[in-house]
């Protein structure tokens, strides 16, 4: 250690000031770094690269708790499988039933939009994903999934559970995504109100199973109980996804817009299966999907994200 | 001097295993009491051995740190650099501590570790963690002892000299 010589030789005085010039110069060093990871310049693309260092990591330590769960599984009782498997028939003959219904439905949806020329709507795939243990970093809200670019995933595609919508994917590496909630405050998403047909953007509130709707007019047609749906402005979300349920309006005498908050429909506590939302052909990404909020005190989005935010002004 | 061994392998070996233990899922209930091992293992290796006394290993070991857990590049390696420094200054007075007044010394240096973190945290914009957050230095100053005696034993069976 040339410190600990330098430190027994030299005066310690000297020592100890030229530590500290060392400490401010790393200090220094780190927040240039944080601001701009923060800003998301060229430490993005270096990020990415050592993230895929960190991969084998990541699998590695995961392994434990793989290993576990398929033994647990392996033991599981025969007697719950079979009530299990019951269950799931059941569900399963219900699911059919009303996607006949359903599959009516869209063959009169069909005739009627060939009926009236309008374009045809995209077909949907679902891939199925299944979460990974790991919780990276409880401040921002992101998900890691066990599917990657190898599965074809992309950045940009939506994610989605039994439930609702979900997010989409930030990242991809060879076989792990990020995918970004709808709860990042980084987030905002072009909804729609079910009821009124209102169009707005929702955005992350910085809590779990939460957005906010911070722009409504004063007398804009929403109260508590409503749905929104993803409105399908902008590009990037289909419409007519469920998205949240609407449960405070607040409008305050003398601001300029009402606000709402909404509480997620997809119940990220427990689940461990998603679905990410696959096109058969990619459709062209409308460029002002690239855009970013910029809404007053907002200016600092992350840009961790930069091509998840939509754009506000799709409206 | 160059003929004993050094116990790099036995460093390396312990760095692996808390990097594991910093990533590896738990439920989210016990989530935030899950102690920096990182930090304890430098503390462990600077007093004993008197390894990691450079801020720049402190840095390095931050960065990798904040890709694996996914935070802001540069906060973990705040902390760090800051926590060695910290260290060094007080080195020589912690190593003659008794043992609970080391421990003692272990918690200030990890409540202010936390504290670096809280500001970043909180300049980022995001929301204040909750109060168990605090409980973490708690925590891993409750296994400071035996995860001294244990580092202690292993290093023991290595032969690794203190310098």
């Amino acid at each position: 250690m040339s410190l600990g010589a330098s430190s027994s030789a030299g005066g310690l005085a000297a020592d100890f000031s030229s530590r500290i010039a060392r400490l401010m110069a790393y200090i220094v060093l780190c927040m240039v770094l944080m601001t701009l990871d923060y800003r998301g310049f060229w430490v993005e693309r270096i990020r990415t690269g050592a993230t895929f260092l960190v991969e084998p990591i990541w699998l590695a330590v995961e392994a434990p708790a793989a290993a576990t769960r398929s033994i647990a599984q392996r033991w599981q009782n025969r007697s719950e499988l079979l009530t299990e498997r019951d269950l799931l028939a059941l569900e399963l003959n219900q699911s059919q039933a009303q996607l006949l219904v359903l599959d009516e439905l869209a063959r009169e949806n069909h005739r009627l939009r060939a009926l009236l020329g309008a374009t045809e709507t995209i077909d949907r795939n679902f891939q199925a994903v299944e979460l990974r243990d790991l919780d990276l970093n409880p401040y921002s809200h992101r998900l890691l999934i066990n599917r990657g670019a190898s599965d074809g995933l992309q950045v940009g595609q939506v994610v989605m559970d039994a439930s609702g919508l979900v997010g989409q994917v930030d990242s991809v590496l060879v076989h792990t995504a990020s995918v970004i909630l709808l709860s990042d405050p980084d987030h905002a998403l072009p909804v729609e109100i079910e009821r009124s047909r209102l169009r707005t953007i929702a955005y992350g509130s910085g809590r779990n199973d939460e957005i906010r709707l911070n722009d409504l007019p004063m007398n804009a047609d929403i109260q508590v109980g409503d749905v929104l749906l993803s409105s399908g402005l902008g590009g990037r979300f289909q419409p007519g996804l469920p998205v949240a349920d609407v449960v405070e309006v607040e409008r305050v005498p003398g601001q300029a817009f009402a606000s709402a908050r909404a509480e997620l429909r997809a119940r990220m506590q427990g689940a461990r299966h998603l679905l990410v939302v696959t096109d058969p052909s990619p459709p062209a990404v409308a460029s002002d999907a690239n855009q970013r909020v910029d809404d007053g005190d907002s200016d600092v989005v992350s840009d961790a994200a930069p091509d998840v935010v939509q754009d506000a002004d799709a409206r | 001097m160059s003929a004993r061994p050094t116990g790099t392998g036995l460093v390396v070996l312990c760095l692996i295993a808390a990097c594991a233990l910093t990533i590896m899922p738990l439920p989210g209930s016990i989530e935030p009491f899950r102690p920096y091992w990182v930090a304890l293992l430098v503390l462990y290796w600077n007093l004993e051995t008197g390894r990691f006394r450079h801020l720049g290993h402190g840095f390095l070991l931050g960065l990798l740190l904040d890709i694996m857990t996914g935070t802001l590049l540069g906060q973990h390696a705040l902390g760090l650099v800051i926590l060695i420094f910290l260290l060094e200054r007080f080195r020589s007075r912690i190593r003659f501590f008794p043992p609970w007044q080391q421990a003692g010394a272990v918690f200030a240096l990890l409540l202010n570790d936390r504290v670096i973190h809280l500001w970043i945290i909180a300049l980022q914009g995001n929301q204040w963690p909750s109060w168990q957050w605090w409980l973490a230095p708690a925590v891993a100053v409750l296994l400071w002892p035996w995860l001294f005696l244990l580092l202690d034993y292993l290093r023991r069976q290595a032969r690794v000299q203190s310098q």
